[in-house]
């Protein structure tokens, strides 16, 4: 469950950075705005990070659980600036990787 | 005190002078002293009279906060850091360091007003 | 200010960051050592390392610790018994020293037993009660602790109120350092490396927001621990001076009112029962401390308290009549919303509630806010230098303040760096049986730190830079191979075996080290700018910092 916490994570800001016109660009090339894509990416992104927020209570519970939540954003948005200043083409696909490792991390806790 | 401009007169061909009239710290004139002046006047106003407004608060809370006397002094306590810093950038935001000093002045004296009738009119010595 | 809110709380945040920055520095950096001050004084003491503790049961520890203390010191007016936990095995017992008639010398200390003040401190064996192997003299990790509040050399006091000081320009630093950010939002995952003043700027924006609710809590929380001291007014007026009424409400009573001895010997009541009383109210091995005032006396008092199961730093407590076994006070869980809320802060500051997850995302905060305020000060300085760019093409001089500056920077960033490894190389190059031995491991971290900051001051240059972080990531990252070369638990033997903390406390050693590398291998690939190099006669001052 932290694993799945801290993907999401990874995967909202992700989503959160390649909505930004400037990240979007060194990702998919010059002039390549996100368009119509920029509010589903902020709307996937911010749905990213509650669902985070909601597996670091479930972890750690209902106070404990908010403190965690905030170390998992700060490390997960460290990456993602690590990611888009030194790799930003993997942005992307780092992102989908991260949410489907989150997801089946999420499922296996759950059973 | 934006760090970015120069002062407008330079000497030309003196590098020395250059150099430092680019911060101006010798004094060309009186703007530069009353600036200078101004800066003291709010740094002293910052500190000491932020730090004498937000120990009123905290006395103030403490003596008419509901709840326990031990509650009331820690949440006095509590607050008095988040004044010290709202009237630290006040000091510094308004226009001129005498309205910082007039500002600060203003709150402080009911403040120290509660505090003298809890002392020596509420509570018997 | 004539110009606009902005910009005032622009000046604001590069003075207030400035004036206390370097101070600041030393502060995020020991302060964030101390997550891990446990691991830290483990690895200090190679003696505990393969110290394989067997843990009874509760009942069975305490008695034993209590025969161990009956026997050294049936007379102390205090016993202090923490019980093991996973990060420290041992029990650490430490009892009070009676005071040294006139022109007494001070009694020999037994092996294994410690001595700060007036008090005596052991790491008993939880299994036999005798001390554990005899660990050479040093303060550990406590060092650091100590350290970032307390400083050195100077009365406590005085320290606190320093510090105090700067955690005020801290908070206010980061408050008008949000204001002040223009675009936080759009800006919040940019950084351009590699393009001098700027990537300094985004590096300090990137670490100051990224961690902004970490830097927002330990700064203030910092303050509220040590609120009683610099906000005591309210307690003083509706109190009227009287202190002791005052604790007692607040934090209610977890010792004797009086703790002076009445001279009556009586033994003290067996510790079973009480233990027993405990574990039905918080379950078993719950017991984080064991005090007793005046033991072997009839006015005797026993008070367990109970490990920390959430944030709060106020933990319940029971207090029992120490020959008679009865309970007297029980100090529960609620305190009312205000006092837990201050609990919760403090505790929060303190951190020893983490479990390893948060601890190590606590410690990953902490040197992103090193990292802060060393790219502030950088970039304030950086930006100096570039207003005398054309003056110093010209080959005239940098300004006094800016290699004022320039040195401070180096010796407070990069003479740190060398001294926080330099301690550790102490440790185990110092002598074991020298006396002295832990106060001389820290005259030897101020004495290169003062080294490395002379050095600075005199050339604030990029070569001095890459000279001191080349020495600094040459002790961090050889600090692995100290400890092959000094103990039998090198990471060979440390991670098969499990043995975490001395492993960690290795590689993030080596972390460190190849990070700091990195940096004096960037510094030494940037040429210098075109400008100065075609100013004429060579000059120190021609060559720019960074």
């Amino acid at each position: 469950m932290v694993v799945t916490a801290w993907c999401t994570a990874f995967s909202g800001f992700a989503a959160l950075g390649l909505a930004i016109d400037r990240h979007h660009e060194d990702s998919y090339g010059r002039g390549k705005s996100p368009g119509a894509r920029r509010p589903w990416l902020r709307l996937a992104g911010t749905l990213a990070l509650l669902l985070s927020l909601a597996a670091c209570l479930a972890v750690q519970g209902p106070t404990q659980g908010w403190v965690l939540w905030l170390g998992v954003l700060t490390a997960g948005a460290l990456v993602v600036v690590g990611v888009l200043s030194y790799a930003p083409r993997r942005a992307a696909p780092l992102a989908a990787i991260a949410g489907v490792l989150a997801a089946i991390t999420a499922l296996l806790a759950l059973i | 005190m934006n760090t970015e401009t120069t002062p407008d007169s330079v000497p030309a061909g003196d590098a020395e002078a250059e150099a430092y009239s680019l911060h101006g710290w010798l004094p060309r004139g009186n703007a530069a002293l009353m600036y200078r002046l101004g800066v003291a006047s709010r740094a002293l106003a910052a500190i000491v009279g932020g730090y004498v407004l937000s120990a009123l608060v905290a006395t103030v809370s403490a003596i008419y906060f509901p709840g326990t006397r031990g509650e009331a002094a820690i949440f006095g306590m509590l607050v008095s850091f988040v004044i010290y810093t709202m009237a630290v950038m006040w000091v510094f935001a308004v226009r001129s360091a005498w309205r910082a000093w007039l500002g600060l002045l203003l709150p402080s004296l009911p403040l120290a007003l509660a505090v003298l009738v809890h002392l020596y009119v509420r509570s018997a010595p | 200010m004539k110009e606009g809110f902005r910009q005032s709380m622009n000046w604001v945040h590069t003075y207030s960051g400035l004036l206390v920055g370097w101070v600041l520095f030393m502060v995020f950096a020991a302060g964030t050592a101390c997550y891990y001050r446990d691991e830290i004084t483990l690895w200090m003491k190679p003696e505990l390392h393969q110290a394989g503790l067997s843990l009874p049961p509760e009942v069975e520890v305490v008695s034993n610790t209590v025969a161990a203390l009956q026997q050294r010191a049936p007379t102390a007016q205090r016993w202090f018994i923490t019980l093991p936990t996973e990060r420290e095995p041992g029990v650490r017992a430490s009892w009070s020293a009676p005071p040294l008639a006139k022109g007494a010398a001070e009694p020999a200390l037994e092996p294994g037993v410690t001595r700060r003040g007036r008090l005596y401190s052991a790491m008993l064996d939880p299994a036999t009660g005798q001390p554990m192997a005899a660990t050479r003299e040093t303060r550990g990790g406590e060092f650091f602790y100590r350290l970032h509040f307390d400083l050195h050399y100077m009365p406590a006091i005085w320290a606190r109120w320093i510090i105090g000081f700067c955690a005020m320009f801290m908070l206010v630093a980061i408050i008008t350092g949000i204001v002040t950010h223009r675009r936080i939002f759009a800006d919040f995952f940019t950084f351009r490396p590699k393009k001098g003043q700027r990537s300094w700027l985004d590096a300090h924006n990137a670490t100051a927001v990224l961690a902004l609710p970490y830097h927002l809590m330990i700064t203030y929380t910092g303050l509220v621990t040590l609120m009683l001291m610099y906000m005591p007014f309210g307690p003083q007026v509706t109190y009227k001076g009287d202190q002791q009424a005052f604790t007692a409400e607040v934090f209610p009573a977890t010792g004797p009112r009086d703790p002076k001895p009445s001279g009556i010997a009586t033994p003290l009541t067996p510790m079973a029962p009480l233990i027993a009383q405990a574990q039905q109210r918080w379950g078993e091995d719950s017991i984080a401390r064991i005090n007793v005032h005046n033991p072997g006396d009839a006015v005797a008092t026993i008070t367990l308290s109970r490990k920390a199961q959430d944030m709060s730093s106020a933990q319940p407590a029971l207090m029992f009549n120490g020959t008679t076994g009865k309970l007297l006070n029980e100090v529960g869980e609620d305190r009312g919303a205000v006092i837990t809320t201050r609990s919760v802060l403090y505790g929060l500051h303190l951190g020893r509630f983490a479990d390893p997850l948060l601890r190590l995302l606590f410690f990953v905060s902490g040197l992103a806010g090193c990292v802060m305020v060393a790219t502030g000060l950088l970039l304030w300085a950086v930006k100096e230098r570039n207003k005398y760019a054309k003056v110093v093409a010209n080959g005239g001089r940098v300004g006094w303040a800016s290699r004022l500056v320039d040195g401070l920077n180096v010796g407070a960033i990069a003479g740190l760096m060398i001294a926080l490894p330099a301690f550790f190389w102490a440790n185990r190059l110092l002598p074991v049986g020298m006396a002295g031995r832990g106060q001389a491991e820290i005259d030897l971290f101020f004495g290169v730190w003062a080294l490395a900051a002379i050095a600075g001051l005199a050339w604030p240059t990029r070569r001095m830079w890459i000279i001191q972080l080349g020495v600094a990531a040459f002790m961090f990252g050889a600090i692995p191979l100290l400890n092959a070369a000094t103990t039998a638990t090198h990471l060979g033997v440390s991670i098969p075996a499990g043995l975490w903390a001395v492993a960690g406390f290795d590689l993030t050693c080596l972390a460190l080290g190849a990070a700091l590398l990195l940096c004096a291998g960037w510094l030494g690939r940037r040429k210098p700018s075109a400008k100065a190099v075609r100013a004429a006669p060579a000059s120190l001052n021609r060559e720019p910092a960074l």
